[in-house]
């Protein structure tokens, strides 16, 4: 029976994100979360690997408590085991050190033939966060992944999408895979999955509950970045607005300009 | 670690044994810059073959040096055999940051490699600038969907590494030194170790609808699309002008239109005469992509960012300007 892991990440609507203008800080308090959408992509492609191979899906996840429930709608539409990993030091976290923190967690489940993970989140959208647990899980990786082509043997055969092309590979088992969303549209919980998984069990670690955590690699001491400023775009100044009264007249007085620019 | 200890920079030259990709040029372009700052020297990094006249273009953009690595498990892309040469290459020569160009390779094995080496890493800067306090590299580069600039530095861990995407900076050579140093290391990576190998590739059927990078004239939607249904009239406006239909990102979130229509930082850069945008809000990491002679923007928010980018700019209903547009447009070839 295969062992699949697949990463998830809650992350705030970054459409309500604002930036507080007097403080330069990010303003996240009342803004609504949801599930990483690529997160739902990785974990839909788990799913399409436990019902043709068997296997068992454990969903983990970094945040704050109230991240339980991005475990919970993983848990509603396949997933059977979930873990949340919490704590205030482990806040902060670029993904070397949350790469560091998610893997010392799972190996307190065990070991994992497979490992999927989103290309990116929509928040952080660094995309690192996979190539970084799949160098510390020390497992072989295949990112953009489109189709998996086969498991067998110990060895995963998958299609990768390139810029130009497709590649085909296979990889050795341990491996990491981030799913390009196209095969693996995510799917709707029933009701009978979903209202188990309101009340499923959730195995939580907090700093103090992981064997051999190096307090010094978790959160901010353990990253590698930081982000000492953020400030507002600088715009340019804005373009000729066209306000001729309607529609018609601002549409031939804009064909008129590009006429006269030789536009078109 | 003493940061002054780490010196120098470098530049990954991904390339297929026949030609180097355009980003680690336009990579070495940009830090020759940020190099003639700091002081550093700029090397270029050669993993396996690449025909001389390649190399020779690498030169014209100013490097210093290049380090050619050769040895077994170079023939694909493989993110071990990769990471591998340059965890190993910068234990030995210390480098204060390496750059590799935001491929989908690239940013496959360039995080792993800074794991390897316990070091920061950061993907798609836009700008590069220079912190002589503290010796450290700003990636600057938009944030929380463009709503804001971020800066990221490696404060304390050396080498900085940074992943940056294809069309960010301009390939704009500054000739070839007079003497550039050459290195060249041996670095075997057994092939039977490489735990993800190369069976097959297949090129992409080529489909000209979806080759917008140089397009004369883009017709580009944005989220403020209702549904797919609304689209043809976009396409036809398109056709019109001689020109191809683009998107921004949400509409390729959405499932309306495929990536390789999808413009901005994440996606394709485009360089072309006229650039219509409809529906777009206009955040960093759309507009960043956009190279246009004239730009118009139609949208129905007057406040929207798009207008601070546009040349001419028309606030209203987007389907019903491009209806007017389709008209008044066949009126004057007729």
């Amino acid at each position: 029976m295969l062992k699949i892991l697949v990463c998830v990440k809650q992350i705030p609507d970054i459409d309500l994100v604002r930036m507080d203008p007097e403080t330069g800080n990010l303003i996240r308090t009342g803004v609504p979360t949801l599930t990483n959408p690529l997160d739902l992509n990785a974990l839909e492609a788990a799913v399409q690997v436990k019902e043709r191979y068997g296997g068992e899906i454990t969903l983990i996840t970094m945040g704050p408590p109230m991240a339980e429930s991005t475990l919970r709608e993983g848990l509603a539409v396949g997933g059977d085991r979930a873990v949340l990993i919490t704590g205030r030091p482990f806040g902060g976290a670029d993904t070397l050190s949350t790469s560091y923190a998610i893997v010392k967690a799972a190996d307190m489940e065990g070991s994992f033939d497979l490992i999927f993970c989103g290309k990116e989140s929509q928040d952080g959208a660094t995309g690192q966060m996979a190539s970084q647990l799949a160098e510390r899980f020390d497992a072989a990786q295949i990112s953009c992944c489109c189709s998996i082509d086969g498991i067998a043997d110990g060895k995963i055969r998958a299609t990768r999408t390139l810029e130009t092309g497709r590649e085909i590979v296979e990889a050795t088992l341990p491996c990491l895979i981030t799913v390009e969303k196209e095969n693996f549209y995510g799917r709707l919980p029933n009701l009978k999955a979903y209202l188990e998984a309101k009340t499923a069990a959730i195995t939580t670690y907090t700093e103090n509950d992981i064997d051999g955590l190096d307090p010094e690699k978790i959160g901010v001491p353990g990253s590698g970045t930081i982000v000492p400023k953020i400030y507002p775009p600088e715009l340019p100044e804005p373009g000729r607005m066209i306000r001729t009264g309607s529609p018609k007249t601002d549409v031939s007085e804009l064909l008129k300009l590009l006429a006269e620019k030789d536009a078109i | 670690m003493q940061k002054s200890d780490y010196r120098n920079m470098w530049v990954y030259i991904e390339h297929d044994g026949v030609t180097a990709a355009p980003v680690g040029l336009e990579l070495c372009c940009e830090l020759r810059k940020l190099c003639d700052t700091t002081g550093d020297r700029l090397y270029a990094v050669i993993l396996g073959e690449l025909p001389d006249a390649e190399v020779e273009k690498v030169k014209e953009c100013g490097i210093d040096g290049l380090i050619f690595v050769s040895g077994t498990g170079y023939e694909y892309f493989s993110t071990d055999a990769y990471a591998n040469a340059f965890t190993v290459l910068s234990r030995k020569y210390k480098p204060s940051a390496i750059f590799v160009g935001g491929t989908v390779n690239g940013r496959d094995f360039a995080p792993r490699f800074a794991v390897q080496l316990e070091t920061g890493c950061t993907s798609d800067a836009m700008e590069l600038e220079y912190d002589p306090e503290t010796g450290d590299i700003q990636f600057i580069e938009p944030a929380v969907g463009g709503k804001i600039m971020a800066v990221i530095t490696v404060p304390v861990l050396r080498p900085q590494v940074g992943t940056i995407r294809p069309g960010t900076f301009k390939y704009a050579p500054t000739g070839k030194k007079a003497e550039i140093e050459v290195i060249r290391e041996e670095i075997g990576f057994d092939p039977a170790a490489i735990r993800c190998r190369h069976i097959d590739f297949i090129p992409d059927e080529t489909d000209p609808e979806l080759d917008i990078a140089n397009a004369d004239c883009i017709v580009c939607v944005g989220n403020g699309l209702k549904d797919s249904e609304h689209l043809e009239r976009y396409r036809s406006l398109a056709k019109l002008l001689g020109g191809k239909l683009g998107c921004t990102r949400p509409l390729y979130d959405r499932g309306i239109l495929p990536y390789k229509l999808q413009i901005g930082q994440s996606g394709v850069m485009v360089k072309t005469k006229l650039y219509i945008s409809f529906g777009v809000s206009g955040a960093v990491n759309h507009t960043a992509g956009v190279d246009a002679e004239v730009f118009v923007a139609v949208d129905k928010n007057p406040n929207a960012q798009i207008f601070n980018y546009c040349d001419y700019g028309i606030v209203g209903d987007m389907d019903e300007v491009c209806d007017e547009m389709i008209d008044q447009l066949k009126a004057r070839k007729s």
